[in-house]
């Protein structure tokens, strides 16, 4: 059974996209020189070879509303009755108790969960379609219109390792591949010069998780995400780590093209070394357009002000909102931005924290935003802002008392923007405490396949096959493409 | 075709979690239907036409018949089903669970039909108006014109057992018996604690058990973490009270077994299956040359000519140590003039310790062997996992028969008494090592909110699984949930299987992840232990101590540095801060550890005096505690898996529900795979010793008979595939009826029978393949092999392949001298950088040992393994995938290791040269060439590499000795290196 996506059967021009400055063109035609006599290598029309897989664009299932994703991801799980969710009753029964049953709250231990907790911020409508968000996040709210909320997702566990491992490969457990690399397999990318499927660390440390959070799970390794490292080269061995001059480089670079010209010669009909000589100039041609596109100097003081880059608190996570830009420009497929460790993971200090969070993080995101739009980018980038669950609406004890809140598998919020979307939405409804879904519920599995449609795939056509088995990204139930909130 | 429909148990776990948000569930329940209504054409329509309820017998029985009735009918009856009768609609297919429920989305009956699982591709599929016409029927109540009586089924024990096993057991029972009370039986229950029987018989509102459960005494709330145990959901407790209201009715049937009788649910003709019939001896085959060649000449064609000498010693070095040849090696070999040189090196390889490390490795690939526990973010180490790993190498080393490895791996601990035994022998020890098979898997029930029933099931299954890829070829992973929906393994099959496994592996009764190791050695490695160890250990502390202290030094000293101003009292504040879990900090102490993370992500080169001192100081005490661990002598602790003699009840579990238990089953193996009628049967191992179920040990020798059909065909397939690439049998882990047939299936079976003559040998499986002349084929791909074999299916020539990455990591270390040859023990550590790239540390010997002995933890792979489609194991790895792909060219380029090699590599060139030779480039190619490539250069390439390292030379300029460095990383970047012929 050949289970991988059928690559297109027409030729692309992979270079497109990175021809619109100085670089692009001149510089292909250089390094394909270089390394083929001639650019035969670039478009290989042929079909994946059984065990072979790449990164050439592959047709999608149907027309797509998006061609790239850049995923804000909020570590640790932001509040959404604080921040999107507005709930006047919850305000009103501040520090009473909660009515329910305790079990039904948040995470499995139940000894330390203390009383209600109010909204800690003042809501306010916004946009012409008066959707409400705190006043912690007043950037955000001025691109309102674009937004689309979904306050109903839910999730199926309350830990942060299996709620992590879920929102990004829908399952609870390690070794599933992730969106990212399930949209890279099935799509491809449209720049061979860069990744396909790119992450932004912060520079204070790994998210949760770590790596697992962009694995290629049992996807050939080919289609895990790479990370941009936040300091050094920013590709892993994009440049040389020692110190040779350049006219070596050279030298040695025409030496290998000559033995490896001469090793496929003598050895026809084996296309997997035309593959590997074609790395070899993929990777000289990655260290131009990897180092072109993370170069920010180019970009106007206005761009980098709307940003918040050169202010203190927004700089770092303004530099990666652009950076997140610059890279879809350039066509690559999916990005994901993560911040260190956990920092939503509010269970005490709530109030300050998340004031906090959204000083550093609201204003780059409205500026990303803005900015797409801009440039006509928002219509086919589809943003996705969110975190693995909620919070629940009870309080948690902890180092210094009853001052946050525990974690929330049964509603928290996502919004996505662009990319198709209907602006303005505000979707799915919780109870009076913001505790769980009454409406509209979005699983997870939705979420995926929501996005997935979007990009142009369904999510019951995009599998591989796995000792035997046909594994999805949306798993064995049928999932709810959320059509209600497509433009 | 794969098995579409994988029920994973994060379904399963939401639905039976008390956390499970009630209301979405119940709404999508609704809106799936209202969505048929408005996406189904025609269905809204009919619902207003049917004026009289749709009736099976007029409307269903038909459709059914037509569609469903090849495979559900009263005569044919797959999966237990008969679809031909309302009856039978009703009774549902073998799990006992009915194709009709209330909801038209509980129904078997429809889900199966709206996934798209039924009827399956390639039968006649349902028309869209059947579909609705279907629908329209459940949802209107599966109205019959035959009334149908539900068969009045009597509670029993049997309804029960199952959820006091979930629900109470953990305090009350094998190991804890709280208020000295046992609910392990209905006797038990009665015969009760200190407070009195559990129930009384016919009086539910009277049962302090049910008084307990409904005020929530018990399970006590409290404590529902600390013995992972959840709640009782209403309808349980309503099976409960039912029962006890019943007079607590208890009925023995024998858990359902094999019978005498004919398998109901498998066919004879399901039996016929190629790969469920013994191999056959294939008395006209002489050898794998006979057969092959005849196959060629069919297709018009002949063996490839013989690779060259040079060729084939790379090609057999590689292939059986993953190293080339040394200098010396290689110029043996080529200058050999005994007529039989190949056949003495394949004997000299098979010999070389090199050997276990390379093809061990493959093993442990499929055994998804890693040294940590995975799961968990922490990701735990498994500290001496390595045990098994070296197992596993000093068992190929051995040639340990494949039946006795498999039966010491799947049974160690009821092949010798060990806790029975007056000494402890090398041979229990090693036993019971190799037992660390089954749990070598992603393991998170060590976590301390992960270890609930279905958290535990999910390691059973992942070991279930992984002796079905494995070791059986079957994708057993299907009939967890229901039928298999291709192969014929019923549902009742998965969890006989499972059954075997209950005594060592337990959900009810679970080992809690710090008690599932034991503690053996023999008495030399006893006094080992304890004449080496303790002040060791004491040594150790102290230096914990220090190591501590330095880091807080290393601290202060680094805000010290970067924030001059902060005053000391604030310091102090932010290493307090450091011991409170970062996300329990208030904003000030968030505030506080954020300003060091910055100070460390500073470039190393602005680090101040002090800073480096103390950076130092750190990496010091560590180099100091690294020293004392190796001197250590190995715990006596063993990663095992034990038959605890007291197994809990093995129950089907519906849908692969944990929380929907059917029937009980006993232990058996595939019915498919047996006549079907000879029991399995299961003695106790040491009737007069230690109490075991040998249940593993009749699975284990049941999979090592002479007759067995997958065992040893499932083996050679896997030796063949190492060896020419492809499988035999292309599908290497599955033999089933959707699995490739063989490509030469005489073959195979020739293979099997000779293998199981031959004492299981591995060793002499690679003797036969290797020195072969199919084997000994040139890769090269002629016009006529393109036309007509371009896949390599008739084995007309040898593949190309490129080196795996173990292969080149330590091709690359031996080549530039830098292979540490040490084997076994502990894992040598890797270094995380703050960048995430992971490399290996270098050994006390100034090199580095083979990527076998490297730590493998599952978030931690080594960056450059990982970059060369090093597998994440995840559960396990049948056949690894090859990619080519940049980052594989950017590591082999830039990399500063493998920069630092190419030197080494350059430096063992001049030091081998003769003097007069040291500064003769033609001389310097060709020692290149033979140590890298083992082979010499031709002309063209001599001329290539000496005009270039002229060239290097001049630009080197005050360097001239670097040309040759910048020579040999050209050579290992080359895919002359990289690739084997």
């Amino acid at each position: 059974m050949n289970s991988q996506p059928e690559p297109l059967s027409t030729r692309r021009d992979f270079f497109a996209r990175t021809s619109d400055g100085v670089m692009g063109a001149a510089l292909t035609h250089l390094f394909c020189q270089d390394f083929f006599g001639g650019t035969a290598a670039l478009a290989n029309d042929a079909p994946h070879a059984p065990q072979q897989f790449d990164l050439k664009p592959k047709q999608p299932h149907h027309p797509p509303k998006a061609t790239s994703v850049i995923q804000l991801f909020m570590n640790g799980g932001p509040s959404q009755m604080d921040l999107f969710d507005p709930k006047p009753v919850l305000n009103k029964m501040d520090g009473k108790p909660y009515p329910g049953n305790i079990e039904d709250l948040g995470n499995s231990n139940t000894t330390s969960i203390g009383e209600m907790l109010g909204g800690q911020y003042k809501f306010a409508r916004h946009g012409e379609s008066g959707m409400w968000m705190a006043d912690i996040l007043p950037e955000t709210a001025k691109m309102a219109d674009e937004l689309c909320l979904i306050n109903s997702m839910w999730t199926d566990h309350p830990n942060h390792d299996n709620a992590l491992y879920k929102i990004h490969s829908g399952r609870l457990f390690m070794g599933y591949p992730t969106l990212g690399s399930w949209t890279v397999y099935g799509l491809g990318t449209e720049n061979q010069n860069l990744p396909a499927y790119v992450v932004l660390t912060d520079p204070l440390g790994a998210p949760k998780n770590g790596t697992r959070n962009w694995t290629s799970g049992f996807l050939p390794p080919t289609y895990q995400g790479t990370r941009l490292r936040p300091t050094g080269s920013p590709i892993l061995n994009l440049k040389p780590q020692y110190d040779q001059p350049s006219a070596v480089t050279e030298s040695a670079r025409k030496l290998l093209n000559q033995l490896d010209s001469i090793h496929r010669e003598k050895r026809p009909h084996y296309p997997l070394l035309d593959a590997r000589i074609e790395s070899y100039s993929l990777a000289a041609r990655m260290q131009m357009s990897a180092t072109e596109a993370l170069d920010l100097s180019s970009e106007s003081k206005h761009t980098l002000t709307d940003y918040g880059i050169g202010e203190q608190e927004t700089d770092s996570y303004g530099k990666r909102c652009l950076l997140a830009r610059r890279l879809v420009e350039r066509g690559v497929r999916f990005v994901q931005i993560f911040l260190e460790e956990q920092p939503w993971d509010s269970h005490a200090d709530l109030a300050a924290n998340h004031r906090a969070m959204c000083q550093r993080t609201d204003k780059p995101v409205a500026g990303l935003l803005r900015d797409l739009k801009q440039r006509g980018l928002l219509d086919s980038t589809l943003v996705i802002w969110g975190g693995e669950f909620g919070r629940t609406p009870t309080t948690q004890k902890s180092a210094n008392g009853f001052s946050g809140r525990d974690h929330n598998m049964q509603a928290f919020t996502s919004w996505m923007a662009g990319g198709g979307i209907k602006g303005g939405t505000t979707y799915g409804v919780t109870d009076e405490f913001g505790h769980s879904v009454v409406e509209n519920p979005v699983s997870v599995h939705d979420f995926h396949a929501t996005i997935l449609h979007q990009l142009g795939l369904h999510h019951q056509e995009l599998y591989y096959t796995r000792s035997g088995l046909e594994e999805r990204l949306t798993g064995v139930n049928p999932p709810r493409v959320v059509k209600e909130i497509l433009s | 075709m794969a098995c579409p429909h994988r029920l994973l148990w994060d379904e399963q776990h939401l639905r039976s979690s008390p956390h499970l948000p009630a209301l979405p569930m119940m709404l999508i329940r609704t809106i799936i239907p209202l969505l048929v209504v408005v996406f189904v054409p025609g269905l809204a329509r009919t619902i207003h036409a049917a004026e009289k309820p749709l009736q099976f017998e007029a409307d269903i029985q038909p459709v059914l018949a037509a569609k469903c009735g090849k495979c559900h009918s009263d005569k044919v009856r797959k999966g237990g089903l008969d679809l031909s009768t309302i009856s039978g609609v009703h009774r549902g297919g073998e799990s006992g669970e009915s194709a009709i429920a209330e909801k038209v989305d509980d129904s078997m009956l429809w889900i199966l039909i709206d996934g798209g699982d039924m009827p399956p591709e390639g039968q006649l599929q349902l028309t869209d108006a059947e579909r609705t016409l279907i629908h329209n029927w459940i949802a209107t109540g599966a109205k019959s014109a035959q009334p149908h009586q539900p068969e009045e089924k009597q509670i029993t024990q049997h309804d029960v057992l199952p959820i006091v096993l979930l629900r109470c057991t953990a305090c009350h029972g094998a190991r804890l018996q709280r208020g000295g009370l046992d609910m392990r039986t209905p006797a038990s229950m009665l015969k009760g604690g200190k407070q009195g029987p559990a129930f009384v018989a016919g009086k539910p509102d009277e049962s302090r058990m049910i008084k307990r459960i409904e005020s929530h005494a018990c399970p006590p709330q409290e404590q529902l973490l600390q013995f992972f145990v959840k709640r009782p959901p209403k309808s349980e407790v309503d099976t409960l009270r039912e029962w006890i209201a019943a007079n607590a009715p208890v009925v023995d049937p024998e858990p359902e077994v094999v019978g005498l009788q004919p398998d109901p649910l498998v066919t004879e003709e399901d039996r016929q299956h190629w790969a469920f019939q013994p191999p056959q001896k294939q008395p006209e085959i002489k050898s794998i040359d006979q057969l092959i060649h005849k196959e060629l000449q069919a297709h018009k064609l002949e063996f490839s000519p013989e690779a060259s000498r040079d060729t084939l010693i790379r090609r057999v070095y590689l292939d059986l140590t993953g190293i080339p040849p040394t200098l010396a090696e290689w110029k043996q070999w080529r200058n050999s003039e005994d007529p039989d040189w190949y056949a003495s090196m394949v004997d000299h390889l098979l010999a070389s310790p090199r050997y276990g490390e390379r093809w061990g490795r493959y093993w442990l690939d499929l055994a998804r062997y890693a040294d940590s526990e995975g799961g968990v973010s922490s990701d735990p180490l498994r500290a001496v996992a390595w045990k098994y790993r070296d197992y596993v190498i000093r068992a190929f080393n051995k040639d340990k028969p494949y039946d006795r490895f498999l039966q010491e791996q799947i049974a160690g601990d009821e092949l010798t008494d060990y806790e029975n035994a007056p000494v402890i022998t090398e041979e229990m020890v090693e036993n019971l090592v190799a037992t660390g098979f089954l749990r070598m898997g992603i393991d998170q029930t060590g976590s301390r909110t992960m270890n609930f029933v279905p958290e535990r099931l999910g390691v059973v299954y992942d070991a279930i699984n992984v002796m079905g890829s494995s070791v059986m070829g079957l994708t057993l992973e299907c009939a967890r949930c229901h039928s298999h929906k291709y192969d014929p393994l019923p549902h009742r099959d998965y969890y006989r299987f499972k059954a075997i496994f209950q005594g060592a592996l337990d959900e009810y009764d679970w080992l809690s992840f710090k008690n599932r190791s034991v503690e053996l050695g023999t008495p030399e490695q006893k006094s080992r232990v304890k004449q080496t160890n303790p002040l060791l250990k004491k040594e150790l502390a102290k230096l914990e101590k220090q190591h501590k202290k330095a880091i807080a030094a290393q601290q202060i000293a680094m805000l010290r540095q970067f924030y001059p101003d902060q005053p000391a009292e604030e310091q102090q504040e932010t290493l307090q801060a450091l011991k409170i879990a970062d996300n329990t900090r208030t904003q000030r102490q968030r505030i506080l550890v954020e300003k060091l993370r910055i100070a460390e992500t500073m470039p190393e080169s602005d680090f101040s005096d002090e800073v480096q001192q103390a950076l130092q100081n750190v990496s010091s005490i560590e180099k100091q505690m690294s020293e004392v661990q190796q001197q250590m002598e190995p715990p006596l602790t063993i990663r095992a898996l034990w038959d605890r003699g007291e197994p809990s009840p093995t129950y089907i579990l519906l849908r692969g529900e944990h929380d929907q238990p059917g029937r009980q089953v006993g232990p058996g193996v595939p019915s498919v795979l047996t006549d079907g009628r000879t029991p399995f049967t299961v003695k106790p191992p040491f009737p007069e010793g230690t109490p075991k179920t040998g249940r593993r040990l009749a699975l284990a020798q049941w999979l090592t008979q002479d007759n067995h059909p997958l065992t040893a065909r499932v083996m050679v397939n896997r030796i063949w595939y190492h060896h020419f690439g492809n499988g035999l049998v292309k599908s290497l882990e599955n033999f089933g009826v959707k699995g490739e047939r063989p490509s030469h299936p005489e073959l195979l079976d020739w293979l099997a029978v000779k293998f199981m003559e031959q004492d299981w040998s591995i060793k002499e499986m690679h003797r036969l393949m290797l020195n072969s002349r199919t084997y000994k084929q040139t890769s090269h791909i002629t016009p006529a092999i393109q036309e007509h074999d371009p896949q390599n299916q008739l084995l007309s020539h040898m593949p190309l392949r490129r080196m795996n990455a173990e292969a080149l990591r330590d091709s690359i270390l031996s080549v530039s001298g830098k292979l540490d040859p040490t084997p076994g023990g502990p894992p040598d550590s890797v270094t995380v950088d703050r960048d995430g790239l992971v490399s290996a540390n270098m050994t006390g010997k100034g090199g580095w040992r083979r990527s076998v002995y490297l730590q493998y933890r599952r978030t931690q792979i080594p960056t450059m393994l990982d970059t060369f489609d090093y597998p994440e194991m995840g559960p396990n790895c049948v056949s690894r995938t090859v990619s080519t792909v940049s980052p594989q060219s950017l590591m082999l380029l830039n990399n500063e290791r493998v920069h630092t090699l190419s030197h080494d590599f350059a430096s063992r060139v001049r030091d081998l040269l003769p003097d007069d030779q040291k500064q003769n480039q033609g001389a310097q190619v060709d020692l290149v060439y033979q140590l890298a490539l083992s082979r010499s250069p031709s002309k063209q390439e001599r001329q290539l590499g000496q005009a270039t390292l002229q060239e290097l030379e001049t630009l080197w300029k005050e360097t001239p000795e670097a040309a040759l460095e910048t020579y040999c990383h050209t050579i290992l970047n080359s895919a002359a290196f990289l690739y084997i012929d």
